[in-house]
């Protein structure tokens, strides 16, 4: 047995030592000569495949000049204009400073004394800006306005809980507006207007011409008191602020304002004042990504010219 | 003469009229032609839920279009990452020698970022893949000489890759294929053993 194994081997080391230098061709069905190759690709007609994930936004303006052309595409006309909406100001003049702690801060501290001395020159700044609204609105009332705030207040809130964007542009100026619908979007929202814990007032009022002398617009601030309930789902309808059995005491300085020099104007809801002493906001319930920080721009160095300018 | 130039200058204005460009600069150059009926599940609002109630799990839809590759490959592909976590599935899809799977682990990766952007998931990783197919999308036809002077047709084919992200962890049988424990295809053999007939026995 071992023996006829020796001579197996014996005639294997015999044999002549042939050496493979030339790879050997694994792949059968591909043709040895690449010429063939190219004259198959010459069988097929040559256009340009669409690319459709193509991003325009990130292409030089010579290369989208350059598509243009060879589509005939003429560039699309510019919008030019720049709308602007003069039926509401764009912020709050001379807003109104809520006194420290809503006016029970102690006396003695020196944020409250001076608050107190300013007070005093505002308040005839703002009778006189009642007086100017009434010239206007004979039917104000700055003792029945209080209420009609009130009013306003609650339906804005309610047609932005029902989604109805038509009725809240009612209610709402178009600088709140977005301010109002921010962060609503995809949300459930359930509020409710509990009752008043006291009666609101108003505590600053003034008025401001734009552009023109007769263009007037009026804005009004009025402090609430309120009790309230807001509970807001995300899209799947889990909680993600507040509860629908958990009632909340509300302060809130509500900023209305109307556009007295137009004769259908309405009185609507401006803006909010937050105070400096506001109690901090709670936090959100998801944890979340710490976002990373702005790299800060670096200060350009002037370059100066080589020649001076004359 | 006068009348033609006159003809000619109405022609030529009512020419300008038609190429005028009302619309975007993205709409001048090809019409939208991509699938929109998956993205509309992310639009549904869910009603909310009641105190004792299960979280209901939230989901993203994501879809990537017009990937010039074949759907019947990316079939394959897609069917490969189902019932995957996310994490997972990136991992097997870069170890995937294929086209396709490059759309597919970047349409994964684009709906992971927009879960947590924008549809209330909280922890990126707590994701698995519900649903994940590929569509058809348009085929550009065209030419090959033959021999006599014939010719075939070449199909340029183009896919959509839809994925659904779902929040929570992946089942644990997601074909429901009810795989059986060994001790349980022990007892299953034994059980068939007993249940044997012996013929006249009896």
């Amino acid at each position: 047995m071992a023996n006829s194994l020796l001579s197996k081997m014996g005639t294997l080391r015999l044999g002549p030592a042939a050496i493979y230098i030339h790879p050997v061709r694994t792949t059968t069905s591909k043709h040895w000569d690449p010429k063939f190759k190219k004259l198959r690709a010459q069988k097929y007609m040559k256009f340009e495949l669409p690319d459709y994930n193509e991003d325009i936004s990130a292409m030089s303006p010579e290369r989208i000049r350059q598509k243009m052309k060879e589509r005939g595409v003429l560039p699309p006309r510019q919008w030019m204009e720049r709308p602007f909406y003069i039926s509401a100001t764009g912020g709050v003049f001379e807003p109104y400073v809520p006194p420290e702690g809503d006016g029970k801060a102690s006396i003695v501290s020196t944020t409250r004394a001076k608050q107190t001395v300013e007070l005093l020159e505002k308040k005839s700044k703002s009778m006189m800006a009642i007086r100017k609204i009434k010239s206007y609105e004979e039917d104000f009332e700055s003792k029945e306005f209080p209420q009609l705030a009130q009013k306003i207040y609650i339906a804005a809130h309610e047609s932005l809980v029902n989604g109805d964007k038509k009725a809240l542009r009612e209610y709402v100026t178009e600088k709140a507006y977005p301010e109002f619908r921010h962060n609503s979007h995809q949300k459930t929202l359930r509020w409710r207007f509990l009752e008043s814990l006291e009666p609101p007032r108003i505590v600053h009022a003034r008025c401001t011409d734009v552009v023109s002398k007769e263009n007037i617009f009026g804005q009004v601030t009025v402090r609430f008191h309120t009790r309230q309930q807001l509970a807001v789902y995300d899209r799947f309808g889990r909680l993600i602020h507040g509860s629908e059995i958990l009632a909340k005491d509300v302060l809130e300085y509500v900023v209305f304002e109307k556009h007295l020099s137009n004769m259908y104007g309405t009185w609507r809801i401006h803006d909010k004042i937050i105070p400096d002493w506001a109690p901090p906001k709670e936090p959100s319930k998801l944890t979340q990504w710490k976002p990373e920080p702005e790299p800060v721009p670096e200060a350009k160095v002037e370059e100066t010219p080589a020649i001076a300018d004359k | 003469m006068n009348k033609f130039t006159n003809i000619c200058a109405i022609i030529l204005k009512q020419n300008n009229i038609n190429k005028f460009h009302t619309s975007t600069s993205s709409l001048a150059w090809t019409k939208s032609n991509v699938p929109k009926r998956f993205l509309e599940y992310n639009k549904k609002i869910y009603p909310p839920q009641e105190n004792g109630e299960e979280p209901r799990p939230a989901f993203v839809c994501h879809q990537k279009t017009n990937i010039k590759y074949s759907p019947e490959k990316m079939w394959y592909i897609a069917c490969f990452v189902r019932g995957m976590t996310v994490d997972e599935a990136v991992k097997q899809l870069s170890f995937v020698n294929k086209k396709g799977a490059i759309f597919a682990k970047e349409a994964i990766l684009e709906a992971q970022e927009l879960a947590v952007r924008e549809h209330h998931v909280e922890f990126r990783s707590n994701l698995w893949i519900a649903e994940s197919f590929a569509g058809k999308g348009p085929v550009i036809k065209g030419l090959r000489r033959h021999a006599r002077g014939r010719l075939g047709e070449v199909r340029y084919q183009y896919c959509h890759y839809f994925v659904r992200l779902e929040e929570g962890k992946p089942p644990q049988d997601y074909y429901k294929l009810n795989p059986l424990t060994p001790q349980q295809q022990l007892d299953k053999w034994l059980e068939q053993m007993r249940k044997r007939k012996i013929i006249n026995s009896y």
